[in-house]
């Protein structure tokens, strides 16, 4: 059981690592968005293979619901902003987001 | 009753865009800023009573049928409470006036009590799931807040914000997930236990590292600090000021300091890197706000380095550097949103927030500029207001844990930051006045008698400072010396 | 069985990341969302599974496609091809040190079994009930966030047109 957990967490570990890239290298709006939900993804089958490896799925999959609900306020948070700015910019490039210096 | 805290703002959000059709500004004014003022007494009056003897759990009631919620309230929770219901109280206030020409007050006001919810329910929380989902929640309204204005610039910053802010969120989360899949639960109470029996401090170290990122970017430590000099300006000033004085230090510090203390144990690795990076926030923050022209940017980057103060305190884990990291972290909440608000109202009277072409504003506007320079000889720790006491504090904590080296530092930042405050104040507010300026009036009645409350707290503060230590900065600083005993305690509820 | 699902999870995930058709890349999104409910159906967590299935899979899916037919005004953005070199090396380097990490880890990690206790509901109501009141702030956040962009009076100030 406990093999089965690392071996979970080995494609975590992957999923996580994919979001990060998409994040850090792309360059449309929507695209780091589609890294974010890669990377909850990943989050998400942490927490069920947690719970699995715990004999405690109930609770995972309570509070793998919670996530859930709350990564569609954030995406729907974020689309707004990206149809926002899409309004200004007429575009989805990241790279023309440059009023500020960060 | 302890409930009420998280269902009085969070009742009344659903309710304001309703009411917001009746009556666009009164009502949403009114109901807003009452709301606050019953949480800032409820938090004073009712709440401290509770806690005389300890911590305690409370159970939840809904009209008198009890929930299975449990609420967790010590000292260091109540210090929270507090400093969230008198930040917000100043920054309602404020907005009455301020907010008159973005529009949609209600659905603003509804945004900002969503916000407050988020953070009362994280301070109160006694599980790791729970701290996560309320931070979350207090992000999701704080993202909105940000590009509140929709200009250009507002919907940038956000968007860099929300997105940096989604991966300190996952990181957390998957931290939490892999303490649940070692210990098998999320409480404090069964997290601690189990990290004690299983003795692994390999696993530990990955999940202080996955927290500390996470925590990190919320609280905006050196390095992860780049999406706050853009958000914090971009945002409307009261919630800068809200963002700044609170948001940070709730889901980052508090957070981070509850379960780095109370459920993990302080081990010297762990305060090696909290100090380091403390000192760091301080100089790199210090410097970038020293070459600074937009003077929100200014104290965006100020806001860094004072955060670089309250966990340099708290990090030293010595009974008096915890008083000293939490004495400061209630200063910076009274001068920076103070600060903040001053901003604001110079930005609202002369639509600028360019240092260098403003000039001698003193002479329009008095009160904002008596009530700023409170604020800045406060923040830079001049004596006797309260700035002084608390870096005094930790100074004297770092001598006393043998670390000269970061004593020094830290008075060396000190006085970077007097020197870019004085700057800032001779750039607005003094010399001969701008000819443009002419016609600016002072701000209108809300917002000033705001900024006054709050210069007249800071200065009271410094005052009376013995008392304040003993009787609201002790029992939350006993909490955290306690360390991980305070989770073992609430076992089996 | 399982490792054929976590793989297809991971493959659709790259797809999503790589397309270069926005509309794809969400499409690959919901499958690589339905193999990962099905990595759960297979845990046996069967609510969560189906949870990401109509949600995940589901409505992310026609936000997602809906925003990206409201801001489809001017053509593609442009990608550097880099990532057709730059994204294998990236990934094959990730998996080796993944792999070399939880090899060293098999057998290594102790834990403490949980009090799996009570059906899910019993679970949900009765020990997450400050979860749902966590969840209700989230969807109000999340409401009034698209109402307060979306409103009708005029924005303030600089636009950039």
């Amino acid at each position: 059981m406990n093999n089965l957990w690392i071996l979970n967490m080995g494609f975590v570990a992957l999923l996580i690592g994919i979001g990060l890239y998409c994040l850090l290298a792309m360059k449309n709006t929507v695209k780091l968005l589609i890294g974010v939900e890669i990377i909850a993804k990943g989050v998400t089958l942490a927490l069920v293979a947690s719970g699995y490896a715990r004999d405690n799925l109930m609770l995972a999959q309570a509070m793998v619901i919670t996530v859930i609900v709350i990564d569609v306020a954030v995406i729907a948070t974020a689309l707004a902003l990206i149809i926002s700015i899409n309004r200004h910019t007429k575009s989805l490039d990241v790279s023309k987001l440059t009023q500020l210096k960060g | 009753m302890l409930f009420l805290f998280i269902i009085v703002p969070l009742l009344l959000a659903g309710l304001l865009p309703l009411l917001g059709k009746l009556s666009k500004r009164f009502l949403p004014d009114l109901l807003a800023s009452a709301a606050m003022l019953f949480l800032l007494v409820l938090s004073v009056v009712s709440a401290k009573p509770l806690i005389a003897g300890g911590g305690i759990i409370q159970q939840a009631f809904w009209f008198g049928a009890p929930l299975n919620i449990r609420l967790l309230l010590d000292g260091f929770s109540l210090f929270m409470l507090f400093t969230i219901s008198l930040v917000s109280f100043a920054v309602t206030l404020y907005s009455i006036n301020y907010m008159d020409h973005y529009g949609a007050k209600a659905n603003y006001y509804a945004l900002l009590l969503v916000m407050i919810a988020g953070m009362n329910g994280l301070v109160l929380s006694s599980d790791l799931f729970n701290i996560y989902i309320f931070l979350e929640m207090a992000a999701i309204a704080s993202y909105a807040l940000v590009a509140f204005g929709r200009g250009h610039e507002e919907l940038e910053a956000s968007f860099k914000y929300l997105m940096l802010s989604a991966v300190a969120s996952a990181f957390i989360l998957l931290s939490i997930a892999v303490i649940f899949g070692m210990t098998g639960g999320v409480s404090f109470g069964t997290v601690a236990q189990g990290l004690k029996t299983l003795n692994v401090k390999y696993v530990v170290g990955v999940c202080s590292g996955l927290f500390l990122a996470g925590f990190g970017l919320k609280a905006a430590l050196v390095p992860f600090h780049s999406w706050l000099p853009d958000a914090h300006p971009s945002a409307p000033a009261p919630i800068s000021a809200m963002l700044s004085a609170v948001l940070i230090k709730v889901s980052g510090v508090y957070a981070m300091t509850r379960i780095f203390l109370n459920v993990f144990g302080l081990t010297p690795a762990l305060t090696t890197v909290l100090t380091v990076m403390g000192v760091v926030s301080i100089f790199v923050g210090a410097l970038a706000a020293l070459g600074q022209n937009d003077i929100k940017r200014m104290l965006a980057y100020s806001s860094i380095s004072q955060i670089g103060y309250v966990v340099l305190g708290l990090g030293i884990g010595t009974p008096l550097g915890i008083i000293g990291g939490l004495f400061h972290l209630f200063n910076h909440a009274l001068f920076k949103s103070l600060l903040f608000l001053n901003a604001g109202a110079v930005e609202q009277s002369t639509g600028t927030r360019a240092l260098d072409k403003m000039g001698g504003l003193a002479k329009v506007m008095p009160l904002t500029a008596t009530t700023s320079a409170v604020a800045s000889l406060s923040i830079a720790g001049v004596p006797p207001l309260n700035g002084f006491w608390s870096k005094l504090l930790i100074i004297i904590a770092l001598v006393q844990a043998k670390m000269h080296v970061l004593a020094v530092l830290a008075v060396l930042g000190s006085v970077i930051t007097l020197w870019y405050y004085l700057v800032l104040q001779r750039y607005a507010f003094f010399g001969k006045l701008n000819e443009a300026w002419q016609g600016v009036r002072e701000a209108p009645f809300w917002m000033s008698a705001s900024m006054v409350l709050l210069a007249l707290l800071c200065v009271v503060t410094g005052l009376v400072f013995p008392f304040a230590i003993h009787s609201w900065l002790q029992p939350a600083a006993d909490v955290l010396g306690q360390g991980i005993g305070v989770a073992l305690n609430f076992i089996g509820f | 069985m399982h490792l054929f699902l976590l793989i297809g999870l991971v493959a659709f995930s790259i797809m999503a990341v790589l397309s270069r058709d926005l509309l794809k890349s969400a499409i690959s999104l919901a499958v690589a969302s339905i193999f990962l409910a099905l990595v759960f159906f297979h845990l046996g967590a069967v609510y969560a599974g189906v949870f990401e299935l109509s949600v995940v899979a589901g409505l992310i899916t026609v936000l997602f496609i809906t925003a990206i037919a409201l801001t489809r005004n001017d053509g593609e953005v442009a990608e550097s091809k880099r990532h057709r070199i730059v994204f294998p090396l990236f990934f094959l380097a990730l998996a080796v040190l993944d792999i070399l990490v939880m090899r060293k880890l098999l057998g290594q990690i102790p834990a403490i079994q949980g009090a799996g206790s009570g059906t899910f509901s019993q679970v949900l109501w009765n020990q997450r009930t400050f979860d749902l009141v966590g969840q209700v702030g989230a969807i109000f956040a999340g409401v009034l966030a698209v109402l307060a962009l979306f409103r009708h009076d005029s924005p303030k100030g600089d636009s950039h047109e």
